[in-house]
């Protein structure tokens, strides 16, 4: 058990801050309030916050947000974000249409 | 042009043997140089906003400038959500601000 | 779906990529080397200063000349460098998979090396997604490589390399920095690069961050705060600037979601800048085969990113065969020794967050320097580089100790003395002969080094100042000396200006000025360049 897994840990109250509306995830447009309400929810590790919020699942694929989310998320937790297991990376690493992404050429010699 | 460096005191003159395109900005004319970034001749025009975003309608523009962050995404001879920072500039294009995922203010959509 | 195999794949032709690629192409390895940009060299064609260093690190040659170097090096190995070329997956057994144009190609590494570099952190203040906020990296992509200026006037925010070497060359594309800030009490990159932005008038704001960006539609202004030791805001403490562009440089982040998605071990490594692969002494990742070189495995400087490319491809030609393991000790020692002078020093990997409080040579830091840019006109005298003497000599004001010696090399005359180490500070030979050439003075990647006749017989001093920025003074041209901390000190007139395929871009301007500033003059603006500024 760490401090992570430790479901019996109190995190306390959500507490509303001043800048609760602040976007935090540009691409799907998340705000810093979400994100620390969703810990409150009980969602504890990047990767289901991820899936509940959408943050870092837009365009840019948490290019810019990834290490902010980390953050709040650590300190809402009161834990070290280096703690916290960054979500998962997967194919496309950038933005690639559909119509690209099915497209698979025989011809490939550079 | 404005916004332009005429003269850089390390790289001269960095428009030096570039062809001039005409392209359109929301119905527009404007002038950049061939093969630029669409986002560094819009810059060089004094465009700030490149899209208005979803939910929000809040506007964006030029963030990372490398293709990284996908803020400056608009709206590129009629296809949604082309990284103005990394895409050339040619001839004759059609630059459109992007509301949500399209061209069209949201008033309209 | 047909894939195509090579002896090595390299994801990325920045400075570590590329310098990777041609020590396998070199030893017989078919590479290919796949990036997604228009153009190889990664952030090194935005590089316009001259580098730190010694010579074998290229030092005192501009970032994209470096870079020219390297691609004319890299052509003549034949390594193939794809470009517009994404790698959008790296999968088991070492697949890559490629999007370019519009199709999806798939390739097969027998050993694979990740050169993916690094992204621009940020920091969360209200308004931090309207236009005019940007990366200073991105600010540095508009002005040096498409040569748009990123806006009129600016803030920058950032105190670390980055943000003091974009801030000086924000004022070369002819923008006005209106203020450089940090949230830390102390600035974080080299004293050199906040001097030479400090003495041209740019006031540094340390211990206060963005309150606010203004404006509705884009940035129209910005409001900043003084912080406490906890970074909370001081009531009272806030301060506002009209400017069309705010900059932010608050440090970078390796891009290694490529490693962790292949499954290399991965930790969260702040020394390092965040998430990055668990890696050998080599960047050997936890799958052997893949390797990690450049900011991707810890983010340092690009001249040691160079060196870690050069070693991870020799370690991958010795992997496949191409080298024997007497000949990779070898290449591996030389190039050692390289990074090892590198990563000495104050700035060295093993003394981030350390206090320092004196140099090697025990003289005490200019604290003056941390917090505020310059060294204090009472702190100055300690430097070995500091010496006073009758006729043209050198006054060399590095402070601190970083891996750079080109001075040395530079003077022909041996008036300035380094020694073995590079780190140590520069010290004038008290019995060498200055022939005023003023090669140290062009040399000097900090732009720390002047010519200084204290006194000309006619009550006048006479000083020698590096200087790139547009328009050149002109002789006899008057206008005013302005201190280390960018202050006018006094009146002064252009005496000289000299310009020279060897001094590489630097011009030299001598300012005639009262011998009794001889120590504290060490910039020159013209009346109007002055009455602008104030304005």
């Amino acid at each position: 058990m760490n401090e992570l897994s430790n479901r019996s840990r109190d995190i306390g109250e959500f507490v509303p801050q001043p800048d609760d509306d602040m976007i935090v995830c540009r691409c799907e447009e998340v705000t810093k309030g979400e994100i620390r309400r969703a810990v409150h929810d009980g969602l504890w590790t990047i990767a289901e916050i991820r899936r509940y919020l959408r943050c870092g699942m837009g365009l840019c694929q948490g290019q810019t947000c990834a290490k902010l989310v980390k953050g709040i998320v650590a300190r809402e937790l009161h834990v070290s974000p280096a703690l916290l297991e960054p979500a998962t990376s997967r194919s496309p690493m950038r933005p690639v249409e559909m119509h690209v992404f099915a497209d698979e050429t025989e011809d490939t010699d550079l | 042009m404005a916004g332009r460096i005429a003269q850089h005191p390390i790289l001269g003159v960095q428009s030096e043997n570039k062809k001039i395109v005409t392209f359109r900005y929301d119905g527009k004319e404007m002038k950049g140089y061939e093969g630029e970034p669409i986002a560094a001749a819009l810059k060089a025009n004094g465009v700030m906003v490149h899209r208005y975003t979803m939910k929000q309608h809040k506007p964006r523009g030029i963030f990372c400038a490398i293709g990284r962050c996908t803020d400056c995404v608009m709206v590129v001879d009629g296809e949604p959500n082309v990284r103005t920072c990394m895409t050339p500039l040619v001839e004759g294009m059609d630059v459109r601000t992007q509301y949500g995922v399209s061209d069209k203010p949201f008033s309209e959509q | 779906m047909k894939i195509e195999r090579f002896d090595l794949i390299i994801v990325g032709a920045g400075p570590s990529g590329l310098s990777a690629a041609i020590e396998a192409a070199k030893h017989g390895m078919r590479v290919v080397v796949f990036d997604e940009n228009a153009k190889p060299g990664g952030q090194l064609f935005k590089q316009i200063h001259k580098f730190f260093g010694s010579k074998e690190h290229k030092a005192k040659i501009r970032g994209f000349h470096i870079g020219e170097q390297l691609l004319a090096e890299a052509d003549s190995v034949g390594v193939k460098v794809e470009l517009n070329a994404t790698v959008v997956g790296l999968y088991q057994d070492r697949e890559v998979v490629v999007r370019m144009g519009d199709e999806v190609h798939h390739f097969k590494g027998d050993a694979i090396i990740i050169a993916t570099g690094a992204a621009e952190n940020m920091v969360l203040f209200d308004g931090w997604n309207l236009p005019g906020v940007m990366g200073a990296g991105a600010a540095q992509t508009l002005m040096n490589l498409y040569g748009v200026k990123p806006g009129e006037k600016i803030l920058m925010l950032g105190s670390g390399n980055v943000g003091l070497v974009v801030s000086f060359q924000l004022l070369q594309a002819g923008c006005d920095v209106v203020a450089l800030v940090d949230a830390a009490p102390k600035i974080g990159g080299y004293g050199v690069h906040a001097a030479k932005v400090a003495r041209t008038g740019v006031p540094f704001y340390l211990s206060h961050t963005i309150k606010k960006a203004e404006g509705t539609d884009h940035v129209t202004g910005v409001t900043i705060a003084e912080v406490d030791s906890h970074f909370q805001f001081i009531p009272g403490t806030d301060k506002h600037f009209d400017v069309d562009t705010i900059c932010v440089a608050v440090g970078l982040s390796p891009m290694s979601q490529l490693l962790k998605m292949a499954g290399c071990k991965m930790e969260d490594n702040p020394k390092r800048g965040g998430q990055v692969p668990i890696i050998g002494e080599y960047g050997e990742t936890s799958i052997p085969g893949i390797y990690a070189a450049g900011d991707v495995s810890g983010i340092e400087e690009a001249s040691s990113a160079m060196i870690e490319g050069r070693m991870s491809g020799v370690v991958a030609a010795e992997y496949l065969g191409f080298m024997t393991a007497e000949e990779k000790a070898e290449k591996l020692d030389q190039l050692n020794q390289s990074l090892d002078a590198l990563r000495q020093g104050m700035f060295a990997p093993k003394n981030r967050g350390k206090k320092i409080t004196e140099t090697e040579e025990g003289i005490p830091v200019s604290e003056s320097l941390l917090h505020k840019g310059f060294v204090a006109d009472d702190e100055i005298e300690r430097y070995p580089g500091v010496t006073h003497r009758a006729g043209v000599h050198p006054v060399i004001e590095c402070t601190q100790n970083i891996p750079c010696n080109p001075c040395q090399d530079a003077c022909k005359k041996h008036c300035i003395r380094i020694g073995s180490e590079i780190t140590s500070l520069p010290a004038v030979e008290p019995d060498s002969t200055c022939i005023d050439c003023g090669m140290c003075v062009a040399s000097c990647p900090g732009q720390a080094i002047f010519l200084i006749n204290e006194d000309d017989g006619a009550g006048n001093a006479e000083i020698t100042l590096p200087y790139e920025f547009l328009p050149l003074p002109k002789v006899g041209d008057k206008g005013v000396a302005l201190g280390r901390s960018g202050s006018p000190v006094c009146e002064a007139e252009v005496a000289r200006v000299r310009s020279s395929k060897a001094f590489d871009g630097t011009n030299l301007l001598t300012i005639r000025v009262p011998a009794k500033y001889a120590m504290t003059a060490r910039f020159f603006k013209t009346n109007a360049q002055q009455k602008e500024a104030a304005e």
